[in-house]
Parts: C-alpha cells; structure tokens; sequence
C-alpha cells in the first residue's frame, strides 16, 4: 500500500480516478446535490422564482408537521400500504417463482405474462384498474350485479377501507412479478445434487422446500424486500392516478401529499420538510434491512 | 436521387429564412371552448399563413391542469405561448407573474371591449394580465319525459327536486336509474356544487357583512341536505363521490339519472344527434331551498387566455390572443355552440337572437355567485383545497357536518390571517 508513491502506481490511481469521475460527477449533480437542497430548503423560507432571499427558520417547518393531522394521515397510509402490500407480495412472488421454475409445456410463455404488469408503465395498469373498478360501468360490479352477489354496485375506490383494499391488489398484481424474478434468479442458482441428496434421505417436497429451498433464497428475498420495500414507501403514481389519494385522505401517501403541498399550494419549503421525514423513513427501514442481512450472514 | 435537390433546397431555404415562419405552443383544453377553439384556429391560419400553431390539448378538470402549469410555468419554460386560465387562478398566476400584462401588447380599446368586471379577475397592479374567453355556470338539467310520465312539473325547489326523484325511481322501480347525480370527487366542481346548495339556503361563503361564513346555520342545513341525498334518501348514486362532471354527464346521457348538475359544456353532448337523450331533456336555474327563490345559487366559472411570459414569440402570441377573442369569434362560438361572450357589445347583435339555449343561459346568469377567489388571492388554492377536504368528510360521513364546517372556518380563519 506504501508504494503508492512508485510512479507507474500513481499513474494508475489517477487512471482509476479519471474513470470513477464522471460517475460520481453525475451521482453528485443528480443524487447528492437534490438531498443536500431539499435539507436547506426544509430549514428555510424562499420564494419559488428567486426573488426574495433564503431566509433560516430552523425548525419551524418540523413543528408545524408534528401538528398536521394530515402529515400524520399520509405517513399512517404509507406505512399501512407497505405492511400489506410487501408481504403479499412476497408469497405471491416466491409462489410464482417456484412455478416459473418447473418444467412444463409453454413455460416461456408463462414467464412471459408473468413479467406482462411489471413491464408496463404504472400509470397505465392504475388506468386499466381504475376502469375496471369502476362503479357504475366496472368489470367488476358488471360481474357481481349480475351473478347477483349484490344488488348495488359496490364502490371499490370510494369507500375508506375498500380504496386501500383495492390499492393493494393493484401493487400486488403489479409487483409480485417483480418478486418472482429476483427470486427465480436465485431458485437457478440452487445446485440440483442438494435436493437429490434430499430425495435420498427421504425428504417430502415440502421439506425439501423448508430445508433447502428457503434458506438457500434467504438473500435474494432480501434483496427483493430492500428494493420493493423503498418503493413501497415512496408510491405516487399509483394512489396519483386511481384515487389521487381519496376518498378523503384514505389513500393520500406521503409522496401524494408533499406533491400536493409543493405543486397545488406551492408551498416549497414545507414540502421539503416532509420529503426529509420521508427520506430519513426510508433510511431507517433500509438500514434494518441491511443490518437484518448482516446478522443473517 | 432525384429528391435530394428539392430537400436541399429547402433546407436552405429553411435555413436562411429562420424569421418567417412562427411557432406557437397553444394550452387550452378541448372540452370548454369546444368546437369554437378547432375553428379559431383555422381562421387564424387564413390571415395569417406564416404563424403555425400547436394545439396542446390539456385536461379539462380545471386541478389538473393547473398542475401542469404550476410546473412549466416555475421552471420559466417558454412553452407554452398561450394558456387558458381558469377565472379563479387568473389574479394568483398575475400576481406570482405568470401571466405577461398585455397592456404593451394590445392596444387600450382591444382590451376596453371585454366586460370590466371580468378583466377584474385579471387585473394586478392596474395592468389587465389575461382576456376572458367565455363564461359559464351550473344549471340544472332534467329528463323531460319523465318528468312528463308522472305528471311533474319543473323542480324549482331542493324539496320539490327529492319529491320528483322519489316518484320517478319509485315508478320506474329501475334499480340502475337514480334521482339526481352531479360531481362529487373530491375536486373544485364539488366546492361550486356546495356553494350552489348553500347560497340557495340564503348562505354561502361570506355572510352579509363579507366575513368568512363557512359554518353558518343556512350552511350547516343545506350540507345536510347534501349527505341525507345520498346516504338517507339514496337518491345519488355512491359513485357519485367519485364522479366529475364528465362520468357525471354520462350516466344521465345513459338514462341512468333523471337530473344532473354541472356546468354549460354538457349542453353539446346531450343533445348530438346520437345522444339517447337528445330531445328529451331540458335545463333550468339551479334549485333554491323554499323561501329563497331570489337566492344566487348558479356558480359562476370562466375561462381566460393569457400570454406565458418567458414566450419567445409574445408579438405573435398577443395577436393571436386578439384574434382568439375578438368580437367575430366570440359571436360564432355564441350562436353555433352556445358559449357565453364576454364582450357586452357580442350580445347585441341581431344574431344573437336567434339563440334561445344562450338566452336561456344566461338568464340563470342572473342568479351567479362567484367562487371567494378575488378574496383570498393567491391563497385561493388551499382555500378551496381546506372545503374539498371538510365537505368530503361531511359527505362520507366521516365527521358530522356541523364539526366539518367548523373546522373549514377554523382553518379557513388562521390560512387568511397568516
């Protein structure tokens, strides 16, 4: 490490150097400098054009969060659609993967439609459901009214507890695929003589699952978990586009509401202030995440 | 081969004559002006041929767009040219300036035709920011053949509206067809619907001395009537709380309703010749509560066109801006599709008289109430945001009225007095 001063050493440092730098250049200018202002901005009062300086208001903005009904409503909303959705997600996306791993006729095509809701936009499957879930010309109150399961049509995104409800089924059959993919990934990876030795001793196919299959896919969940875990805590464009966050505030998120607060009020530095508690939300849950994997190592 | 030198040519051309030709970026939805804005538009491709115009088609719910706008409009990005501004942003994107004054632009007498009280809503600091391009209000539309098959008669009162409704569903005994259906989301449509219903009580925004009134007795009364439309007597739909004007229009268009309350736009499409309903309905004034026939209760909108002023073409734009909404315009959109002018002078012309659906528009005119947006400025959008919220807890009865119009003053209150 010491002959780091040898000539042909710092030529190659600063060779390494000049690769990493546009790369970090581009994280700083698109990922750092971002945080670093909305930081500043929630600590302040500005004017959205420039016109009247920054002025420091310390913790205004925070205390005036801790009081906000709202806020409180929108961070109730993320956390509970999290907890939902993230589980559901998981057993639906290990099911699928341990499905997509089987041998079986047109399991290409099965692959296929699988990943079909991932790979579209998220504002376009919300669209799809929206219609679908619509009251009065829904495929699903057309089928219930019909099959006479009902005799009013049911209002999926406009009652407080069905609009959640609804929200999650729209994640879930949108994300589990996503799931199933990471997981698949590491179901291949699995050597084959493991569930052979596992035969041999005798091992029913849901041992088999347990013993092996499960702990061997302990970091691909986890992986999985991290990334679809942030997403969860960040959603916009799915309560945006199928309820922009009604009935009331039953489906506000916190990315919904500090949209709002920043683009309808134009209240800038409040609505940093709740872009950092979302931040520091993401980190902590994050940061359990990683330590979680850590130990598990 | 043989193609190159023509393209050439013209990329020269193109090249070396940059001044000529003229782009405008146009912001205006397609539902509110109607087919007036496609008929502008060629009109002014006649006079003048040099000036291309880009149509951009942006929603017609009034939120949407103006997110649209608060974004580009920010960032100081040059397009769009124009922008159609809802009447009850036009003083709030004046005063953030985001409106160019046209007081350079046009010339005095242009700008001296329009209404004056119209131009006020647009008018900062003296200087008038945006032209008004139509007006329009609530009505209230009603099946006529129902009305005719129970021996009705026109509803004027809220009273007489739930007696009519209960007789017709009761009679039709049609489990998908429902009394009375209107734009309940969660949207500015709701708080025009709710200053319809109160003002019609004799209450409203303001009392009679202009202090703020939200939780008022008169009000309190007339949102109750609201949620016991829905919840007590069913005669809504549940989807109408998620329904803006447009699903609202449709389900009447359906057969499904036999009164709907929304704005003008509706008028064209109910009765286009393969509308289930056309010929089958009518409109009149917004009801009243009984004892307040000379109550406001018909909620004013309106839109404006004004001039983005990081334009990089604003000589090109203010005349396309005249052109948009001069007198001859403003008497065709009149007499073809029913939009009300906002030059006093359009109203006099013998053609005019020729319009009854106009005439009859503007009568219910007479009875306008307009949105508290003058008097809260630029404050206007979390005023409103503040009654969407409380009135949409009232109506799903997450709080009773009286605690929801409590706390709208309450916030309402602290909000002006910050």
């Amino acid at each position: 490490m010491t002959s780091m001063t040898s000539p042909l050493d710092r030529r190659r440092h600063l060779t390494g150097l000049a690769f990493i730098t546009p790369t970090m250049l581009v994280i700083i200018a698109i990922l750092v400098y971002p945080i670093l202002q909305s930081i500043v901005l929630s600590f302040g009062q500005s004017s959205i054009d420039g016109t009247a300086p920054y002025q420091f208001v310390g913790l205004k903005h925070y205390a005036a969060l801790a009081d906000n009904e709202r806020f409180w409503n929108a961070l109730w909303v993320t956390l509970i659609f999290t907890g939902l959705s993230i589980p559901l997600e998981l057993a639906m996306g290990i099911g699928l993967a341990v499905l997509m791993n089987e041998h079986f006729r047109f399991k290409g095509i099965a692959r296929l439609a699988v990943l079909f809701p991932w790979a579209l936009p998220t504002a376009l499957n919300t669209l799809m459901w929206r219609w679908m879930y619509n009251t009065d010309y829904g495929l699903f109150n057309a089928a219930a009214l019909q099959s006479g399961l009902v005799d009013r049509p049911i209002n999926w995104l406009g009652d407080e507890t069905l609009a959640m409800g609804s929200m999650v089924v729209v994640a879930v059959w949108k994300t589990s695929s996503f799931m199933a993919l990471i997981i698949l990934a590491g179901l291949q990876s699995i050597p084959r003589d493991l569930y052979e030795a596992g035969r041999m001793d005798g091992m029913t196919r849901w041992q088999e699952f347990r013993e092996i299959t499960l702990p061997l896919l302990k970091g691909p969940i986890l992986v999985a978990l991290i990334v679809r875990s942030m997403d969860a805590l960040r959603t916009f464009e799915l309560p945006f586009n199928l309820t922009d966050g009604g009935p009331v505030t039953a489906t506000e998120s916190l990315s919904l509401y500090a949209y709002k607060v920043i683009f309808d009020f134009i209240e800038f530095n409040y609505g940093a202030a709740i872009v950092v508690v979302q931040f520091l939300v993401i980190f902590a849950m994050s940061l359990l995440y990683i330590l979680t994997l850590r130990n598990k190592d | 081969m043989k193609f190159t030198l023509p393209i050439l040519a013209t990329a020269v051309a193109l090249t070396a004559l940059p001044a000529i030709s003229q782009e405008l970026v146009l912001s205006i939805g397609s539902r509110g002006y109607g087919p007036a804005v496609e008929r502008n538009l060629e009109r002014f491709k006649e006079v003048n041929p040099d000036v291309s115009i880009e149509w951009n088609k942006v929603s017609d719910v009034p939120g949407e767009t103006r997110k649209l706008y608060v974004t580009s409009l920010t960032a100081k990005s040059p397009t769009p040219d124009l922008l159609a501004v809802d009447v009850i942003w036009a003083g709030e994107f004046a005063q953030r300036g985001w409106l160019e004054p046209l007081n350079g632009l046009l010339d005095d007498e242009t700008i001296a035709a329009f209404n004056p009280s119209l131009l006020d809503a647009a008018t900062v600091d003296g200087e008038v920011h945006a032209l008004p391009l139509y007006a329009d209000g609530i009505h209230f539309f009603y099946r006529t053949d129902l009305l005719e098959k129970y021996g009705l008669e026109v509803p004027q009162t809220w009273e007489e509206v739930l007696a009519a409704s209960q007789t017709i569903t009761e009679g039709e005994g049609n489990p998908q067809l429902y009394g009375f259906v209107s734009m309940w989301a969660k949207i500015e449509g709701l708080f025009m619907n709710w200053l319809a219903f109160t003002n019609g009580n004799g209450g409203g925004f303001y009392d009679a001395g202009g202090n703020v009134a939200v939780n008022s007795e008169a009000n309190i009364e007339a949102t109750q009537f609201m949620v016991d439309l829905l919840h007590e007597h069913r005669m809504t739909p549940d989807s109408i709380l998620n329904a803006r004007p447009d699903d609202a229009r449709t389900l009447f268009q359906q057969g499904r309703a036999a009164f709907l309350m929304v704005q003008d736009f509706v008028h064209a499409p109910l009765s286009a010749e393969n509308s289930p309903v056309a010929g089958k309905f009518d409109f009149t004034r917004v009801p009243y509560f009984e004892g307040h026939e000379d109550a406001n209760s018909t909620t004013m909108g309106g839109w404006f066109l004004g001039i983005n002023p990081n334009s990089e073409n604003k000589e090109a734009a203010a005349e396309f801006l005249a052109h948009f909404t001069a007198k001859e315009q403003q008497l065709a959109a009149a007499v073809e599709d029913n939009r009300a002018p906002t030059i006093p002078s359009v109203y006099e012309d013998e053609s005019m008289g020729s319009n009854d659906v106009l005439a009859k528009f503007g009568g219910n005119y007479d009875f306008g109430v307009v949105r508290p947006s003058a008097g809260s400025g630029s404050k206007y959008p979390r005023v409103s945001e503040i009654m969407q919220l409380e009135i949409t807890n009232a109506l799903h009865r997450q709080k009773p009225v009286e605690e929801a119009l409590n706390d709208a003053q309450e916030q309402i209150e602290a909000l002006l007095a910050e």
